[in-house]
């Protein structure tokens, strides 16, 4: 147990704590939980443990910080293996100093666990250009949910030896076993970075140069957009400028050697407002980025209703537009921030919850602008009283018998995170 | 588990109702097709059945489903670990009439394709875009979409740009009985557990994909590849880590050894050297300057290795003759022994050296030349074991020594196969890196989906059968001519 911590979730308190700090400890845990059919919460950092649907039992909080090792670093090989209870900052630091990461930048890496990372499965503004977090993860140890411990993959980046059963895994919350080891596939360092900060007075122009980009031959790092209340969130991390209200912001985060970086600095700053766009070099531009990735989790920008929603990279300015066109209420205040190139649109509506009544008029009207816009809409954070009832994740996608069945031949007792994922599973 | 025959006669009559009569396939002579792939097994099955649309594989495998026949669903069957091969019999689904390309959205960069469109026909009729698809296997002029999913096929150009998951958004998929869904889609996220990714790489195990639809990437602007020729192996590997070790990620790394430069320098005319022990080839792809740059640091890095030679190419006629003799390595091993058996492992990348090594010793203890070849970026092994298989004793120690060297790869920390996949080929050597437990877990996912056994039957895991001894009863070509690495 670790001092301090009451893991409270939704106002419930467990009944059971254990913090173990190896997988043996954690395959106890679950032998214990399973017998006695008590519900499981697995904890990392805490950063996102609100994430999903109200769970429909939590009888022990099982923390895996205790498992904090990195168990094998080799640089040669940009391979490493860690506990899944190790922080992402603390393991980038690691890395770092072999001149490599993990190419993933996911909200509050300090407080953050790996583990916890993967189970939620969305990771930061990276993902485009370096891929989702499920393409870093190369092998996994698991403890099931009757504590026996099953590996998959391996070591090595490349590998079609038996089934991906780490995919099953990554984005599951939780609920089809407890990652306790991932073995990780590294970047280097990109040589040096800059970023290009374009402001425009409308969000549409700002999201015709964030696709010109996308579709143009630059491989920036990151693409991301925001508007005028996503800034003034951002404090004193956010751009020095601020841009007008109703306006929008355009920031391409460029990586490479120096002929590269000035090549592609050159023309982001064509694509995007020609003299009008700062480029800020990488220790200037890293405040910024840092808080694009916690945005919506960290206190100046945890909003009262926050939506993540994910659309094609051409829907994402109609998205925007619709959200544009929600009608406000003082106290209740929008801010957005989107990643166009891979579709990720972070909807948010901040107040101090003392202004609730346009919440469900504002649910209702995101479902429908997801569903025109053909995407996916999963309800983040809301007042508990909104999201009693509801799916968050907008219900399953894909077959939910297999979803179901998985979740039966994994956890027959249903013990894990119960409840939580999309289809209440 | 051979169904019937009044079963087979009445299946493969609704079958003919719902493909037309031409569609399927019931004639020993004309089965004896589909008996093989690119693989050493072969098994025959008892109809071989060739849908055209998705909603004709729904009711195929309805169909199948109601009469307990065994399903296998095979693409150009070029795979080389015998998923294609109908090991328990029953019905081969063959997808080679769904050739269609549906959609092409270069605006959001994507393709929907059907499962049996060919490999490279999508970077084909996505290049006017200034599009292309990235996982080329080797067979890519022949092999299918469809075929890519079952096996979570690479390539050499993998070690920058990812395999088969890390390019496919979202898939229709027919399950076992027949029922259609979507697994992901059109958007890079989706909530609920990754289906898609559990079914790309399960061996048409769990699931028949009717509709694909694959990421596209933008063409790189520039593309310049080195071939640096080195007396000994262990210098090219050196360069290797070199590489890696500096911080640049080619799009390809390839390594050959002196077996293959001697059986493919007189059948290419590439004018490597004499004495040659070592052929290293490495493309940088991207922007030019990217290219200029990392270009120059990968020549910096293999020429302080003391090469014999260095060749660069930066147009695509040079280029094609720089691959050129990786390329002919496997049509050239023939000039060296009549047959040969293409070993697919991967290892930790700094292993090289070590590995190469005990792979020297396997050979000798064996008495079997073995000529490697490399995707040396990502650790991939293609050691290629020589020999006679007129020679009863040779092709038992071919086996034997394959499975040394399988051994090795995982014992150095590596895998069983780095792009073949299992299948039969080694679904006995799965132990080595699974426990029971884990296996316990993969298989768990069968039930999950509704197979039942009843996809792909037989393959992926232990069955206690001798898979070290290769039955005379058939020629074994142990890798054909028409194999591709």
């Amino acid at each position: 147990m670790q001092a301090g911590r009451d893991y409270e979730i939704e106002e419930i308190r467990p009944q059971y704590e254990a913090r173990p700090d190896d997988v043996a400890g954690i395959a106890d845990a679950l032998r214990f939980a399973n017998t006695g059919e008590f519900s499981v919460v697995t904890w990392g950092g805490g950063t996102r443990i609100g994430l999903g649907n109200i769970p429909t039992g939590y009888d022990m909080a099982l923390d895996v910080t205790g498992l904090d090792r990195i168990v094998d670093h080799t640089p040669g090989d940009l391979t490493a293996t860690v506990e899944a209870g190790i922080t992402v900052a603390a393991l980038q630091e690691a890395l770092g100093r072999h001149g490599q990461f993990l190419a993933v930048d996911p909200p509050l890496p300090d407080r953050a666990t790996l583990g916890g990372t993967l189970a939620v499965g969305a990771s930061g503004p990276l993902k485009w250009q370096y891929g989702s977090i499920r393409d870093t993860v190369i092998g996994m140890k698991v403890v099931q949910a009757d504590g026996t411990v099953t590996k998959s993959g391996g070591q090595v980046v490349k590998n079609v030896s038996g089934f991906d059963m780490a995919r099953m895994h990554i984005g599951a919350l939780g609920t089809l076993g407890v990652i306790a080891e991932v073995s990780l596939k590294l970047t280097p360092r990109p040589a040096g970075e800059a970023t290009v900060l374009a402001g425009f007075d409308r969000s549409r122009p700002c999201l015709d140069a964030a696709l010109g980009l996308f579709r143009s031959g630059m491989m920036p790092l990151a693409l991301a957009v925001f508007d005028a209340q996503a800034e003034r969130r951002m404090g004193t991390r956010g751009p020095r400028n601020t841009v007008a209200e109703g306006g929008w912001r355009l920031a391409v985060r460029l990586g490479g050697r120096p002929r590269t970086l000035d090549r592609q600095v050159r023309e982001s700053r064509a694509a995007t407002g020609g003299a009008e766009a700062d480029v800020l070099g990488a220790d200037d531009a890293a405040p910024l980025w840092r808080a694009l990735s916690d945005f919506g989790w960290d206190q100046a920008t945890r909003p009262m209703l926050g939506f993540r929603a994910n659309v094609t990279p051409s829907g994402v300015a109609s998205l925007i537009e619709g959200i544009e066109g929600i009608e406000h209420t003082d106290g209740l205040d929008p801010a957005v921030v989107a990643h166009p190139a891979h579709g990720t649109v972070l909807a948010s509506w901040l107040g101090d919850g003392s202004v609730r009544a346009p919440i469900p008029g504002i649910l209702d009207r995101m479902w429908d602008l997801a569903s025109q816009t053909g995407g996916h809409l999963v309800v983040e954070q809301a007042p508990l009283a909104a999201r009693a009832g509801i799916d968050v994740w907008g219900g399953m996608v894909g077959p939910d018998t297999v979803a179901r069945n998985l979740k039966t031949q994994f956890d027959p007792n249903g013990i894990l995170n119960p409840g939580r994922s999309a289809g209440n599973i | 588990m051979a169904a019937s025959i009044t079963d087979i006669r009445s299946a493969a009559a609704e079958l003919r109702g719902i493909v037309g009569d031409r569609y399927v396939i019931h004639r020993p002579e004309d089965l004896i097709v589909f008996e093989y792939d690119g693989s050493v097994d072969r098994a025959m099955p008892q109809l071989v059945v060739l849908p055209a649309t998705p909603e004709e594989v729904s009711r195929v495998l309805a169909t199948a489903h109601r009469y307990g026949l065994p399903v296998v669903a095979r693409g150009a069957g070029t795979g080389l670990s015998g998923g294609a091969v109908a090991e328990e019999g029953g019905i081969v689904l063959a997808l080679t009439r769904m050739t269609r390309i549906l959609a092409i959205d270069p605006a959001d960069q994507v393709a929907v394709v059907e499962p049996g469109v060919v490999n490279v026909d999508v970077t084909a009729a996505t290049s006017d875009y200034g599009l292309y698809y990235a996982p080329d296997p080797s067979s890519q002029a022949a092999c299918t979409i469809g075929g890519n999913i079952a096996e979570n096929s690479g390539g050499p150009h993998c070690l920058a740009y990812g395999v088969t998951t890390n390019h496919v958004l979202g898939m229709e998929v027919a399950l076992a009985d027949g029922s259609v869904h979507w697994l992901g889609g059109m958007t890079r996220e989706a909530p609920g557990y990754d289906l898609r990714g559990i079914v790309i790489g399960s061996e048409g195990t769990l699931a028949v994909a009717t509709k694909v639809i694959v990421r596209l990437l933008r063409q790189p602007e520039a593309v310049r590849t080195l071939l640096a020729i080195y007396k000994e192996i262990g210098q090219a590997s050196a360069a290797v880590s070199g590489i890696i070790g500096a911080g640049v990620v080619p799009a390809a790394i390839e390594m050959m050894d002196h077996l293959c430069i001697r059986a493919v320098e007189p059948a290419v005319n590439a004018g490597y050297p004499e004495g040659a022990g070592a052929v290293l080839l490495v493309e940088v792809d991207g922007l030019r300057e990217t290219v200029e740059e990392e270009s120059e640091e990968v020549e910096r890095i293999c020429r302080s290795h003391n090469p014999m030679e260095i060749r660069t190419a930066a147009d695509a006629d040079e280029r094609a003759r720089l691959w050129a003799g990786r390329k002919g390595v496997l049509g050239a091993l023939g000039r060296l022994a009549p047959n040969y058996y293409l070993v697919d492992g991967t290892i930790p990348r700094t292993k090289l050296p070590e590995v190469l090594a005990s792979i020297g010793e396997i050979s000798d203890q064996y008495g079997l030349p073995i000529a490697n070849l490399l995707h040396a970026g990502d650790g991939n092994l293609h050691p290629s074991i020589l020999f006679d298989e007129r020679d009863a004793d040779q092709l038992s120690r071919t086996m034997a020594a394959g499975g040394d060297i399988l051994k090795l790869c995982v014992d150095s920390g590596g895998a069983l196969s780095g792009e073949h996949g299992i299948g039969i080929e080694k679904q006995e050597y799965m132990p080595l890196m699974f426990n029971d437990d884990d296996m316990g877990a993969m298989a768990r996912l069968d039930p999950a989906f509704g197979a039942n056994g009843m996809l792909n039957p037989g393959k992926v895991f232990p069955t206690g059968k001798d898979r070290t001894h290769v039955s005379h009863s058939a020629p074994v070509a142990l890798t054909g001519a028409g194999a591709y690495i």
